[in-house]
């Protein structure tokens, strides 16, 4: 049995319905065990993180929760049912957004335009006006306020009309961000979404999953930026060679000798011990 | 205006059936679905069209609507069999289907005419009705470019993975690629066999993917509007180039490489990144310039802070990409 395998086994089962289950999830590629045997439960309006050092499978994690990389085993359930035979669209439409790893935007679109996409495929809530007017949504007349509301939550005011390419790497990662909100998800999965920010950026995506934790959000973080993870996460995982090596409150996984080990190495951090 | 037009009625035709050929093949190559089976439609749908007037007695309303129909149901199938296919695989596909068209009007007997065609597709259809339709078939290729199935298009195209996270049935919008091409292919096959009474096996085949393409690449890939210029310029360049003789085809060819070379992104495109140009330029000079929430001034500092994480193993590496922009505008803004 796995640490992870463990672990799982260890922790009394929960009441509510997980929003998303994992369940010895193993993806390899010949004969690279990217994900092996990872299993983990997401519980509604928490925030989660994983870290792990490059190359410990957190990406290739987030491909396959979200159908985008196929499984070599394992079993996926999103409030409580299996989605192996969901498309990544469907999943999508069932209210999986994420961002990717090194921004993903359409070029030839500006900053409303990326965002309304995700808006185009927004989990509906009930209220068929969300959706917008059929005029509004199909010949690209106005801005839906769920688009504008986005926009506001990112800090994007003033961007609106501007191309990706003339804009920043940080505020580029806003607009992902963004586009992923629009889309009105029931879990945000983050896949670094700080990378290339300032400290003053990170902060602000910091308080915006914050912010978005308040409304319920369930969210998975991918992040290297363990202190970011102590203040914004309520649990983490941590992650080495694909699979699970420590999990439980940020600060004590990061203080995990496992943990300290997979980032330094063993000598450092022996050495990092002794003084 | 009216005197010219009916003195270049032909001329007039050609640009509309070659704008629908056109937009046969752009609209999939806008999907990112590198397919050429649009010259393979036109060709199929000229025959049909014929076939069904001749055999059927059909008036050209009811012919073009029922070729339509078959053509789109043909994009369908082929679509069904090779849209898993990409890139160059899927141009040689859709290539073969076109000469196997070809193929087929000339190994088709008496019912293709075999080498001479087919003669005698008398109905009443004029040049207005064939450019109202024209019209319409370019209005619902504009409208598609705007909008919700506008941006998804662009999703498809630019980025598969980010189009099925964003809710995009990736498989369906390439089928769709091949059913709307195979629509304005066969639109525009029976349209051009309708005004001109004949169709043979030298109307249809590989020229016509080399005419569109042509057409496309210097009008632009992106938008309707670059299948326009580009079938107004390929169809109208003969008829004032026809004073140097022979040279010709020269002009033509050099025409199509310097675009190829210097116009990647064809007319069309150079228009756009005009109009965007200006619109920086007023950003930066009317407006205050682009604000920024973190209220960095200087790009560098844009820059993940060395240091600053307790563990950062993989600090990204990427470029501050439209970092040159922003100072410039900052730059404009100052001035």
């Amino acid at each position: 049995m796995t640490v992870s395998q463990e672990q799982a086994a260890a922790q009394p089962a929960p009441a509510v319905t997980p929003v998303l289950e994992l369940r010895d999830v193993a993806v390899h590629f010949g004969g690279v065990k990217a994900v092996d045997g990872i299993s983990l439960r997401l519980e509604p309006g928490l925030v989660y993180g994983i870290i792990g050092p490059n190359g410990s499978g957190k990406t290739t994690l987030i491909g396959a929760i979200t159908r985008l990389t196929r499984l070599t085993r394992g079993e996926l359930l999103f409030d409580g049912n299996s989605y192996l035979d969901r498309r990544a669209s469907t999943l999508a439409r069932l209210g999986v957004a994420r961002t990717f790893q090194t921004v993903r935007l359409l070029p030839d679109l500006d900053v409303v335009q990326n965002i309304e996409l995700g808006f185009d495929g927004r989990v509906q809530d009930g209220e068929k006006s969300n959706r917008g007017s059929w005029w509004r949504t199909n010949l690209g007349l106005g801005t839906p306020p769920e688009v504008a509301q986005a926009i506001a939550r990112t800090g994007l005011e003033g961007f609106e009309r501007f191309y990706p390419s003339e804009l920043s790497y940080g505020t580029q990662r806003r607009v992902e961000i963004a586009r992923a909100i629009a889309m009105n998800p029931r879990l945000l999965l983050l896949d670094e979404p700080t990378a290339g920010m300032n400290q003053a950026e990170r902060a602000e995506i910091s308080a915006l999953i914050k912010d978005l934790r308040a409304d319920g959000l369930c969210q998975l973080l991918v992040e290297h930026d363990v202190q970011m993870m102590i203040d914004t996460c309520d649990y983490v995982f941590a992650m080495n060679t694909g699979r699970l090596i420590a999990e439980g409150e940020p600060r004590e996984v990061v203080q995990n000798p496992l943990v300290q080990e997979a980032y330094l190495g063993r000598k450092w951090r022996e050495h990092a011990a002794d003084h | 205006m009216i005197d010219f037009f009916n003195a270049n009625q032909v001329l007039v035709q050609a640009t509309l059936s070659g704008l629908v050929l056109a937009l046969s093949i752009q609209v999939p190559l806008r999907m990112g679905v590198f397919s050429f089976a649009g010259a393979g439609s036109y060709g199929l749908g000229g025959y049909a069209a014929a076939l069904l007037v001749i055999h059927l007695n059909l008036n050209a309303l009811e012919a073009i609507g029922l070729t339509i129909v078959i053509t789109a149901f043909v994009g369908l199938l082929l679509g069904l069999v090779i849209s898993r296919l990409n890139g160059l695989y899927l141009a040689m596909a859709t290539v073969a289907f076109d000469l196997i068209i070809s193929v087929v009007a000339i190994n088709g007997g008496t019912f293709t005419g075999e080498s001479t065609g087919l003669y005698g597709v008398i109905v009443d259809f004029t040049t207005t009705t064939m450019f109202i339709m024209t019209v319409v078939a370019v209005l619902l290729v504009a409208l598609s470019e705007r909008g919700r199935t506008g941006r998804r298009t662009q999703a498809v195209r630019d980025d598969q993975q980010l189009a099925a996270s964003a809710g995009v049935n990736v498989r369906r919008y390439r089928l769709m690629a091949f059913v709307v091409g195979g629509a304005l292919g066969g639109l525009g096959g029976a349209m051009n066999v309708m005004v001109r009474t004949t169709i043979g096996p030298l109307d249809i085949g590989f020229g016509l993917v080399v005419l569109a393409l042509t057409m496309i690449i210097v009008g632009g890939t992106m938008s309707w509007k670059g299948a326009v210029l580009g079938a107004i310029i390929f169809t109208w360049l003969p008829h004032f180039l026809d004073f140097i003789g022979q040279w010709q085809t020269l002009v033509y060819g050099v025409i199509v490489a310097l675009a190829a070379i210097f116009l990647p992104r064809g007319i069309h495109g150079v228009i756009v990144d005009i109009i965007r140009w200006v619109q920086r330029r007023r950003r930066g000079t009317l407006d205050k310039p682009a604000p920024d929430p973190s209220g960095d001034p200087e790009p560098e500092q844009l820059l993940p802070p060395s240091g600053t994480s307790s563990i950062s193993p993989s600090a990204p590496q990427q470029p501050i990409r439209g970092s040159v922009a922003r100072s410039l505008l900052a730059r404009g803004a100052k001035s």
